[in-house]
This record gives structure tokens, C-alpha cells and sequence, in this order.
């Protein structure tokens, strides 16, 4: 078997993880923690700047005359309409309108776009490429890429980068000077805070990192792993691959996969685009017919979940991370969905869950009830179907 | 400008057929040739002053359905009802002579095997219901398998399932272990010399980059066998182009156009639906559906563009195999060329048939090839096998020269007045025939007849019924189910499925 390879912050990351807490990400060792417990860096994602290693997301340089084409007939977004130094977020699709992954789509400059995925797509890529004037390289070794979360983030940057930062605007990118080296940031990232995504030269990894720990060190800058990450995403409302929904293209059966529709991604459909893309013919099907399942988040009821605790004596049990796990939900005594993703979430002081319930069940403000295990014994809290993002703050977008 | 209600794209037989029965039913039809010429490859061409002949199919009949239907005996069609025997010809003269009278067949079997000879008119029986299924799996519309199996298209297979069951245990067992099969094992189970084995191997491998020992050659004696209705061609008086020119008839008089020199350069697309095609010369004519008798791959790869299509969709043209492997040597002679009428074959043992097909799978040409030899008067028409697409060394400009050599050694070992009589030649290589005839990699079926490209996995699994992903566009030449030969079973079929 292959061996996990480590990213290019790796002689960083593993002096500073006490607990050995690795985890695999697309194939690299990633930190899951960097102390014993995960509140601080939770904390500094929501209230300092964390400073994350996401190397091991999928990169894609797409470039050439048809590189807008292909990736308007891959994505479902518009892609004519993405401007220079602008980044949409995209699903993209089987042809029976199936996700397949989602990741991020920037436009660097006229003919020349990155792309991001969760799984290697190239084979997809050029699949869809037949016939045009367009070459893919991947990126995903050759670059590296910190995200840079939270509140204080962009004061970070501002300490550190050669040219100002301030007017960069959500979901755009600029290219930059930090730590010396060439780095293109863009406001993006994975925690629904106000944050930066730092693409670079692999050989320039270490340098960047470093200047961002100086610099950042008088505004609590704190290296942070992808367990406290995964809670920041629910509370953003952001699901994931493989852990809320399966990619079509290694579905055992129909039932796994879900359409953008089903995964309240309505907005990244333009079904307004010209001509064909993969997936048009069943998507137009599903938005006029309307959709199965919704994917929804769910807040469980505190008091009647205490209640539930109180009958064998104890107080609620929360864990202590986000739990990946299928929780059936229930009406009545039906079967109406299922949680993927449940978290504690020690902003809002809520127990909130990304669930994908049935038609219609998934209508804001229905009344249902999770599954949970009481002292080895199968519960039913109360919860409710609320509006996603669980948490947004202000300064996400300013 | 005009509007069509259907467009059909090359006047092959295939696409004569769906417009004649079209335009029969009182659709306004357009045909477009990008040839002067109509009939694809079913046509008779002059290459000179008293060299005329058929370019690339020394005979063929279509489905009596289709000339009855069509009426195309009112338009000059007849089939030449004196069959030819079927020669093989052997290196001591000692030829072997299937002629269509099967007792006299068994007589010339007789010198090579008198077990064989005793088999052959029970193997013309087997034969003869072997046809009979071939013909009716090729009028019935395939499922579209595995998904939309529904319970009409159920119907039709239920149809070839009774027949093949009416055949009694022991044939349809024979027919459905002789689809898998090599034509050497087939040929084995009935014939012990290797003379008559290699004859009537031969039948599978014609106009097939494949190998008598290789796997569905079985079923390819059968297809051929079908179309030709025995061993030996079929000729028509006055040249195959006839039933080209028979059909052209037909379709105008039925009140259908047909533009010559009209090449379509792309089809024109509104995200699921076709509007029309561009020709050439820049040309735009609208239509409500379009039909395309051209090869699956140049008409969804380049007419409608992989832009068009969904990524697996294209992924399976793509890998549509063609690999054409037949040049044609046709000679005028003085006449003394001294070659029997009738259906002359270089085929003398089955390792002679099988290291010919080496070649082709080294892109070569074949120093000791397969020729089928077919004579009109003067004319000696040669189909020759086999000759690679695509050559490992040299270019096909100069390699012409080589098979058109190769051919005439090989015939003159047999023949000595032949090199003598020759007064023109005229060779088609594989690229003359993607680039004069429209077939991509000179692929006489459109893509080849192989276990994993028949039937319903033809052209490409799960579109094996005429239709594409574009709502009103469909295919009907060689390279759907029911082509491969001459018949306008295609032709017949893509009909039916239309709204």
C-alpha cells in the first residue's frame, strides 16, 4: 500500500502536536489536534486566527482558449460570468445530476482557473475535455495551502503582507508578497468566519507559515487541526464528502448519492446558462418536480434531551467533537431522515446536527426527533428543522 | 429558408432506406451526399474508360421487405438470380468448388473429404436457420440495456427467443455457442478437411479485422452468411450501384430530395435538441429531426461536438473500436486474365487465413493476404485483407503500391496470364476509404462487429435503439444494430423508433 505522505508545513505541524493525533486527508497525514483537548483551537477559529494546513485539498490548474468552457460544462455554476481574481464555490454532477464532488473555482486570470476537490477528479476533467483546447495539470503536491481563520485574521495579514489586504473582498483573490515570497490569497475558507485561504509554491511552505506565526503571535494566532475544524463547519453549515454525502461516482447504490438540490445547494444551479452541462436534463427535472430529500440542519432540544438523561440519573452526555455518525430521525414513529453530522457547539451553546429528511419534512420549523443513546439505550430527543448557517457572524462577508 | 422534417445525412443504402420509407409516409425528406454519387459504399464507379466496378462491395441484396415495400423492382432493381459457386483455390488447382447446387458442391467436397461432403447440405440446413435468426435478431430494435429495459423492447427479444427455441434444442444450441465461438472451431464442428474448414472460415473474417481464430468470428460467419445468403456473393446486373440508384428512385419519387456534393460540416445544437446542419460551403437548412447514416463516431464526435454530450456518452464513442483492415485492388485486363466467375477466394488452410491476420495486428500489410477475388468481363475486382489503418512504417500514399503487388503475386501464383493481362489498376486503401468513402479509419461496418459491439451493445451500450442523447437525433447506418453488410436493415429499423 501506498504510504501516507506528509504536506510540505510538516516539520511545523509535528513539532507542535503534543497528542500524536493525526488523521488522513486525501492521502497525507494531517493534525486532527494539536493539544489533548480541542477547545482552544475551536476558540481560535471563532474568536483569534487559526491557522490551518490544508495542503491535501485536490488542485487543479485549468488553462487554455476552452478552460471557461469546460469548467461551464463540469460545474453547475455560470462560469462565463466569474470574473478575474474572483472564486465561485461549485458542486459539479453526474449526468443523472448526481454530485459528484464540490470544491472552489477561481478565476487567475482571462484563460487560466484553479480548481479545488475534496477526491481526484482528473480523470473527470479530461473526460469532459474531449474536443477542446484546454490542459490540466494537477497542483495538489506542487502547492501548498494554509487557511487562515477567524476574527483576527485579517489583521494578520495586514502585519505581514506586502500589499494591503483591506479592500479584498469575499470570495475574490489577489496575489501578494508574504514572508518574502509570491502567494496568491483568497477570502475563502471552511468555518463560515471571516478567513483567508494562502496558496504557494510548495518549496515556499515553511516560510510562509513562519511569518504568519510572528506575526500573528500578538493576535492569538494559533496553529489548528481538522477536529476543531469539523465543529466550526457544522456550525457554518458546510457539510463534507464522504462523511454527509456520498460522491456519485462511488455510490454502492442510487439511494447514497444526492443532487445539489438535496443538498440545499439551489443557488449554485444555473439552470439560466446556456446550452449543456452534465447533469442539466436531470437537474431541470428535479427543480421542476422538486426534490426528495433536503439536506437541513436540525437543533436538538436541550431541555427535552436533560429529560431524557435525567430518567437513568445522569446529566446530557455531549461529546467533546463533531460526531460523524447516521442518526435516524424521526416523526411519530417513522423513519423521516437521518443526522450525518452532529456537534456540540460551544459558540451558540446548542446541540445542532446537518440532517437530510424526506419531503416534507425538511420545511424550517418542523418538529422531529433524533436518535440518541442514552446509557446504552435508544432515544428519541426532540429537535427542530432551522435555517443554515447555525452561525454567521457579521464580519464574515464585511 | 426550408424546413425539413427530416435531414438525413449521407446517402449510403442505410440512409436511402429511412428516407425512401420516410418520404413514402409523406415526411418532407431531405438527403445530403457530400459525394457526387449516390450509395456510400454500395455503388458501381468508373475508373477509366471500360473500367467500371462495384468500388467496395462485389454484391449484396437488400431485405426482400425492403424492395417489396419500396417497390424497388419499378425502379430498375433486379438481383441476379443465377448464383455463382464459391471458389477456393488451392495451390495444385485441385480447387475447390462450392457451387450453389449442393449436390454438386458435395462432389467437389468429396476430393478433399467424403465425411465433409456427406455434411454439407445438413450444414446448409443449419445454415439457412442460422440466417433466419441473424435476420430477425437484425429487424428487431434493441433494448437499451441495462437501463429503460422496458416491457415493449421485452417484446422483441421474447420474438428472437421463440425463434431460436422453433429451431429445436440441438441448432439453437449450435447458434448460440456459435456466436462466442471462433470461425476454426465452428467450421470444426462440422468439417474435418482443412480446405473446407478454411472456405468456410473465411466467411468470418470478411471485412472483419479479426482472425479466424479469433473469438466471435462464429458470429460473423453467420452475419456475413446472412447477408449473403450462402457462400458466394449475390451480384446485380449492371453493379451493386443499381440498388443505390433503385433506392435514389424510390426516394424521389416518393417526394424526397436528395442534394449531391452537399457535405454537412456540423449539426447545429440548442442544448438537448438539433435545429439543423451547416453544410460546407456554409449552407444552413433546418429540420425538425435528423437521421445520420454516417459512422457513430464522425457524427457524434465532429457533427455534433463532445460539448454537446454527456461525458460517459463520449467516453463510449470514443472507445468505439473501428480499425478498418480491407483494401480494394480492382484491375481492367485484356480479358485473358483467366479467373472463373463466381466468388474466388485465397484461402487455402485456416494457420494460412489466421497469419494473414497477424498483420493487422502488427499494422502491417499482409505479405500472404486473404483476397476474395470477384470478376465483371475484363474487370478483376480484389478485396483484399489485410491492410492496417494504421501502418507501424510508411505512409499509405506509397504503400498502395505494396498491396496492390501483394495482390497480384498472390493471385498470379494461381493465375499466370493475369500480370500479363492487366491494362489499369485502381487500389482503395483503408485511408481512401475514410477519406473518399466518409468512413472513419476505413471501418467498412462502422465500427466493428465484435462480442462487445453487437447486438445491444451497438454502437455503444445502453444506445443501442437508433436514438442519442439529443432529443431528435437519430442513427441508421452500419454501425447501429441490424448493420454490418449490405441489407438497410439499419436503415429499416431507425424508422420504427421514430415518434
Amino acid at each position: 500500500m501506498r504510504q501516507l505522505r506528509n504536506t510540505p508545513f510538516h516539520e511545523r505541524t509535528s513539532a507542535l502536536c503534543q497528542p500524536q493525533n493525526w488523521r488522513k486527508w486525501a492521502g497525507y497525514f494531517v493534525v486532527g489536534s494539536y493539544e489533548h483537548t480541542i477547545d482552544r483551537e475551536y476558540w481560535a477559529i471563532r474568536n483569534a486566527a487559526a491557522l490551518i494546513d490544508v495542503t491535501p485539498l485536490m488542485k487543479y490548474i485549468i488553462k487554455g482558449r476552452d478552460a471557461a468552457r469546460l469548467l461551464d460544462r463540469v460545474t453547475t455554476r455560470d462560469i462565463q460570468k466569474l470574473k478575474v481574481g474572483q472564486v465561485y464555490y461549485t458542486g459539479w454532477c453526474d449526468d443523472e445530476g448526481k454530485m459528484i464532488d464540490d470544491g472552489t473555482v477561481s478565476r487567475l486570470d482571462e484563460t487560466t482557473f484553479r480548481m479545488t476537490a475534496a477526491e481526484p477528479n482528473l480523470r473527470w476533467l479530461m473526460m469532459n475535455a474531449v474536443g477542446l483546447d484546454v490542459q490540466i495539470e494537477e497542483q495538489t503536491e506542487g502547492v501548498a495551502s494554509l487557511s487562515l481563520q477567524g476574527p483576527n485574521s485579517r489583521s494578520v495579514l495586514k502585519r505581514v503582507c506586502e500589499t494591503d489586504i483591506e479592500g479584498l473582498k469575499y470570495f475574490r483573490l489577489m496575489k501578494n508578497i508574504l514572508g518574502g515570497v509570491e502567494v496568491t490569497i483568497s477570502r475563502t475558507g471552511y468555518t463560515g468566519d471571516l478567513g483567508y485561504e494562502i496558496w504557494m509554491n510548495a518549496k515556499d511552505a515553511l516560510k510562509v507559515w513562519d511569518a504568519l506565526m510572528e506575526a500573528g503571535h500578538d493576535y492569538g494566532i494559533t496553529p489548528v487541526g481538522i477536529l476543531a475544524l469539523d465543529m466550526a463547519r457544522v456550525e457554518a453549515g458546510l457539510f463534507m464528502l464522504e462523511v454527509d454525502y456520498t460522491s456519485a461516482s462511488h455510490a454502492w447504490i442510487e439511494a447514497q448519492k444526492s443532487s445539489p438540490f438535496e443538498l440545499g445547494l439551489d443557488w449554485t444551479v444555473a439552470l439560466d446558462k446556456p446550452g449543456y452541462f452534465v447533469g442539466r436534463r436531470a437537474l431541470e427535472r428535479e427543480k421542476k418536480e422538486g426534490s426528495a430529500w433536503k439536506l437541513v440542519g436540525i437543533e436538538i432540544d436541550w431541555v427535552g434531551m436533560e429529560q431524557l438523561y435525567a430518567e437513568v440519573g445522569l446529566p446530557p452526555q455531549i461529546p467533546g467533537s463533531a460526531i460523524r455518525a447516521s442518526m435516524p430521525i424521526m416523526v411519530g414513529n417513522v423513519q423521516v431522515g437521518y443526522a450525518s453530522t452532529a456537534s456540540w457547539s460551544p459558540l451558540l451553546k446548542k446541540y445542532i446536527a446537518l440532517a437530510h429528511l424526506q419531503k416534507p419534512y425538511y420545511e424550517l420549523g418542523t418538529d422531529v426527533r433524533m436518535e440518541i443513546t442514552v446509557e446504552h439505550q435508544r432515544k428519541h430527543a426532540p429537535a427542530k428543522v432551522v435555517k443554515l448557517p447555525f452561525y454567521e457572524p457579521e464580519w464574515k462577508k464585511k | 429558408m426550408d424546413t425539413y422534417d427530416y435531414i438525413i445525412i449521407g446517402a449510403g443504402h442505410n440512409g436511402l432506406v429511412a428516407a425512401a420509407y420516410l418520404a413514402k409516409k409523406g415526411k418532407k425528406v431531405i438527403v445530403l451526399e457530400r459525394r457526387d454519387i449516390v450509395g456510400g459504399q454500395v455503388i458501381t464507379e468508373s475508373f477509366g474508360d471500360g473500367f467500371t466496378v462495384d468500388s467496395l462491395h462485389a454484391g449484396g441484396t437488400l431485405r426482400p421487405d425492403i424492395i417489396k415495400d419500396l417497390k424497388l423492382a419499378s425502379f430498375g432493381l433486379g438481383i441476379d438470380s443465377v448464383r455463382k459457386p464459391f471458389i477456393s483455390l488451392q495451390e495444385d488447382s485441385n480447387h475447390l468448388v462450392l457451387d450453389p447446387d449442393p449436390a454438386k458442391a458435395a462432389e467437389s467436397i468429396k476430393r478433399f473429404s467424403e465425411k465433409d461432403a456427406a455434411n454439407w447440405k445438413p450444414f446448409l440446413d443449419f445454415m439457412d436457420k442460422a440466417s433466419r435468426f441473424i435476420h430477425l435478431a437484425n429487424e428487431t430494435i434493441m433494448p437499451r440495456l441495462p437501463k429503460n429495459f422496458s416491457f415493449n423492447e421485452g417484446l422483441g427479444l421474447a420474438e428472437i427467443g421463440l425463434d431460436l427455441r422453433l429451431m429445436g434444442g440441438v441448432d439453437m444450441m449450435r447458434v448460440i455457442r456459435g456466436i462466442p465461438m471462433t470461425a476454426e472451431e465452428f467450421a470444426d464442428e462440422w468439417f474435418e478437411s482443412d480446405v473446407v474448414k478454411a472456405a468456410v472460415a473465411s466467411l468470418g473474417i470478411h471485412g472483419f479485422t479479426l482472425g479466424v481464430m479469433g473469438a466471435g468470428t462464429g458470429y460473423t460467419l453467420m452475419h456475413n452468411w446472412a447477408n449473403r445468403g450462402g457462400m458466394s456473393h449475390v451480384s446485380v446486373q449492371g453493379g451493386v450501384g443499381k440498388i443505390s440508384e433503385a433506392l435514389g428512385s424510390a426516394v424521389k419519387s416518393f417526394g424526397g430530395e436528395i442534394r449531391m456534393g452537399a457535405e454537412v460540416k456540423h449539426i447545429q445544437v440548442d442544448t438537448y435538441t438539433c435545429k439543423g446542419v451547416v453544410l460546407k460551403n456554409g449552407e444552413e437548412i433546418s429540420a425538425s429531426n435528423i437521421i445520420s447514416a454516417a459512422d457513430p463516431k464522425h457524427t457524434l464526435l465532429t457533427l455534433v461536438g463532445a460539448m454537446n454530450l454527456p461525458p460517459e456518452f463520449v467516453w463510449n464513442v470514443q472507445s468505439i473500436k473501428m480499425r478498418g483492415s480491407v483494401a480494394k485492388v480492382h484491375l481492367l485486363t485484356d480479358g485473358k486474365h483467366g479467373i472463373p466467375a463466381g466468388t474466388v477466394a485465397v484461402a487455402p488452410s485456416i494457420k494460412y487465413l489466421e497469419k494473414a491476420y497477424d498483420a493487422a495486428k502488427y499494422h502491417q500489410i499482409s505479405e500472404k493476404p486473404y483476397l476474395e477475388v470477384t470478376t465483371s468481363g475484363n474487370v478483376v475486382s480484389v478485396h483484399f485483407q489485410y491492410a492496417a489503418y494504421k501502418l507501424k512504417s510508411g505512409e499509405w500514399k506509397v504503400e498502395s503500391k505494396k498491396v496492390e503487388n501483394v495482390a497480384i503475386d498472390t493471385l498470379a501464383e494461381y493465375f499466370p496470364d493475369l500480370k500479363s493481362s492487366i491494362v489499369n489498376r485502381k487500389s482503395l486503401t483503408p485511408l481512401d476509404l475514410e477519406q473518399t468513402y466518409g468512413l472513419t479509419e476505413g471501418d467498412l461496418n462502422h465500427g466493428q462487429i465484435m462480442l462487445d459491439q453487437f447486438m445491444f451493445m451497438r454502437p455503444i451500450p445502453g444506445w443501442s435503439n437508433h436514438k442519442t442523447p439529443m432529443d431528435n437525433l437519430y442513427l441508421c447506418g452500419s454501425g447501429v444494430h441490424g448493420g454490418g453488410g449490405v441489407s438497410g436493415a439499419a436503415g429499416r429499423n431507425v424508422v420504427k423508433v421514430l415518434k
